[in-house]
């Protein structure tokens, strides 16, 4: 968390990442702010709370995986397996 | 048309004053909730409704059994009183199987959430039908276990309610749906006299011919023919892998045909193959993170998901890929493969908005319309289920097409739970839009009737606008229906309003009957 609250309450510059979205800090997308002015209105958002959602997503979906089974193999490897049978 | 065979009669100040007073000698004090929260808590399901109308689904009181016991004597008060009951679980449904139509009493089975016997040697677990999956299989684990019903409301769904709704499951190819995971259960009718049912004397048995089938008749019922309130589950070992590829494609049509081959190839640790059509990542690529980055190129998705033993899901994927490779699919990337599919299990936990036709995001609920169909007839259900809908979206800004999926129910690809997901403004949901709604909702019933299909594979089919096709989809199975209800429930306290069961009680309604038959 920064020091001052301003710092703490801009994310970083954002860039487009579709007609429709933007993205601010890494793998945080969010709706293009034009498009949020008349029905819903965006919020502002401390840093560390979009970071701490992003990562609870994550954390989620590790959970999900864990609790389904005990390991995941991965495509990638299979598909190298394939290519590969060496 | 919906409202045929069914009235609004609500229960007396009176009566419910009595109700009350019974409730008192079998149940404590902190059982029996009349608060307004505590009513209008449990009002509703997800399902978006006209929330302006939201105090005529309430409750006049709610209660909290604590066992089969309690659970009898609360149903036989509302027999001898001719109190409406209504059995509530998660309350997750989308057919409004929880609602209360005509007020009554709430059964809440919440706290019947025991784990009552874990039998390791013949793998069974007997649960108050109060649990919730995920719980359970918290505890399973430990042991080593798992019980694989996996519902998109996997966190929040309970056990009893999936009996009631004779529910789908995600990776049922693999493992079966709750028909086929539930051995047997007691039940507490709608007189408050105890059944135990399975298969002949129930049990831990998984099959027996001896008399009648009556487990099914009891399952996907939606609270009309009673209470399930002890459920004996079959379990399996916990899952050593999981492996679910994403693929992408240019296309619906060679998606589709992939979806069906993967279905197709017989590979015991196949769970579930699920197609997403061109509607569905567009929508996607809007407002989903995982998607936004993609080129314009991935249209349409199919995703597969395979458990078991590492050594098996490593053969069998490798088997999948190689079909990949001659469909000309496109892995998507182990990330998006694997987050994607573990968001699969809490759909109900995703936050929703939609759009108006000028791109202005609004607050929308996710509604979700499905039905069983077979897989030569999914792209023709998919093509007029958009244009149902789009036909809607022409009209108001209330509802928003958010795409199709189609998942495989079967281990053999014979046929999908077909789903169409469309977001509602609810609080723009007026009397209208509702109207427009419910039609809507019978057309898309319809239409998977014209092909061959049933009108719901996982939520039931007893929310207005369907439930009017239902005597058109069992034919005469519908008066067996009928007749059932009335010899079971014979004063119609339970879930009154339901399914169109109030025929039952109406003399001659062949008539009726006949009209709802020959409906456009």
């Amino acid at each position: 968390m920064s020091y001052r609250y301003e710092d703490e309450n801009t994310p970083p510059e954002p860039q487009r990442a579709s007609e429709v979205a933007i993205t601010t800090h890494e793998h945080v997308y969010e709706v293009d702010p034009r498009l949020m002015e008349l029905h819903v209105l965006q919020q502002t958002f401390p840093n560390w709370d979009t970071l701490r959602i992003m990562h609870a997503r994550h954390d989620h979906l590790e959970w999900m995986h864990h609790h389904f089974a005990h390991t995941t193999v991965t495509g990638s490897e299979l598909i190298a397996e394939i290519e590969d049978p060496r | 048309m919906t409202t045929t065979g069914t009235s609004t009669e609500r229960v007396s100040a009176d009566l419910v004053a009595r109700v009350i007073e019974r409730l008192r000698g079998v149940l404590r004090p902190d059982q029996i909730l009349t608060s307004k929260t505590d009513r209008y808590n449990r009002a509703r399901v997800p399902a978006p409704f006209p929330v302006h109308r939201w105090r005529e689904r309430v409750p006049d009181l709610a209660v909290l059994p604590e066992s089969t016991e309690e659970v009898a004597a609360v149903v036989a008060i509302a027999n001898e009183l001719k109190c409406p009951v209504v059995p509530r679980d998660g309350g997750t449904g989308l057919t409004d199987g929880a609602v209360p139509l005509r007020g009554g009493i709430v059964v809440d089975v919440k706290r019947m959430n025991q784990v009552h016997e874990l039998d390791l040697e013949n793998r069974t677990v007997t649960v108050g039908t109060g649990i919730n999956m995920l719980k359970l299989n918290e505890q399973l684990a430990t042991h080593g276990l798992i019980y694989p019903d996996d519902p998109a409301s996997y966190p929040c769904s309970l056990v009893g309610g999936r009996i009631g709704t004779s529910g789908w499951s995600l990776i049922g190819a693999r493992y079966g749906h709750t028909r086929d995971l539930v051995l047997s259960f007691d039940l507490v009718l709608p007189t408050g006299e105890i059944l135990h049912v399975g298969d002949g004397a129930g049990g831990k048995i998984s099959k027996s011919s001896s008399g009648y089938q009556l487990k099914h008749l009891f399952m996907g019922h939606q609270g009309t023919l009673g209470i399930a309130t002890k459920a004996t589950l079959k379990l399996y070992p916990k899952p050593e892998a999981e492996l679910s590829p994403f693929w992408a494609f240019d296309d619906y049509d060679a998606a589709y045909r992939f979806t069906g081959a993967l279905a197709r190839a017989g590979v015991a640790t196949f769970a579930g193959a699920v197609l997403f059509d061109e509607y569905k990542v567009a929508y996607l690529r809007r407002d989903d993170e995982a998607y936004i980055p993609q080129p314009a190129d991935v249209r349409a998705l199919t995703c597969a998901v395979l458990y078991g033993w590492e050594d098996e899901v490593r053969v069998g994927g490798k088997r999948l890929f190689r079909i990949a490779k001659e469909h000309g699919a496109r892995y998507l990337g182990d990330e998006i493969s694997e987050g994607d599919w573990a968001a699969r299990h809490d759909r109900y936990a995703t936050p929703l908005h939609g759009r108006t036709k000028t791109g202005q995001v609004v607050p929308m609920s996710w509604h979700c319309e499905d039905a069983a169909v077979n897989y030569t007839n999914v792209p023709a259900v998919t093509k007029a289920w958009h244009d149902i809908v789009a036909d809607l979206r022409r009209r108001t800004d209330v509802f928003d097409d958010w795409g199709m999926f189609a998942y495989t129910s079967a281990d053999t690809g014979v046929d999908y739970l077909t789903e169409i997901d469309v977001g509602i403004w609810e609080q723009r949901l007026d009397d209208d839009a509702w109207s427009m709604w419910v039609k809507a909702k019978r057309d898309i019933a319809a239409a998977a009737l014209a092909h061959g299909g049933s009108i719901s594979a996982c939520h039931g089919s007893c929310r207005e606008g369907e439930v009017d096709l239902v005597p058109r989809e069992l034919g005469r199975g519908f008066d067996v229906m009928l007749g059932v209800k009335r010899m079971l429930d014979p004063n119609n306290i339970m879930n009154p309003g339901k399914y169109l069961l109030d025929f039952a009680y109406q003399g001659d309604v062949s008539a009726q009957l006949a009209e709802l038959r020959n409906l456009p």
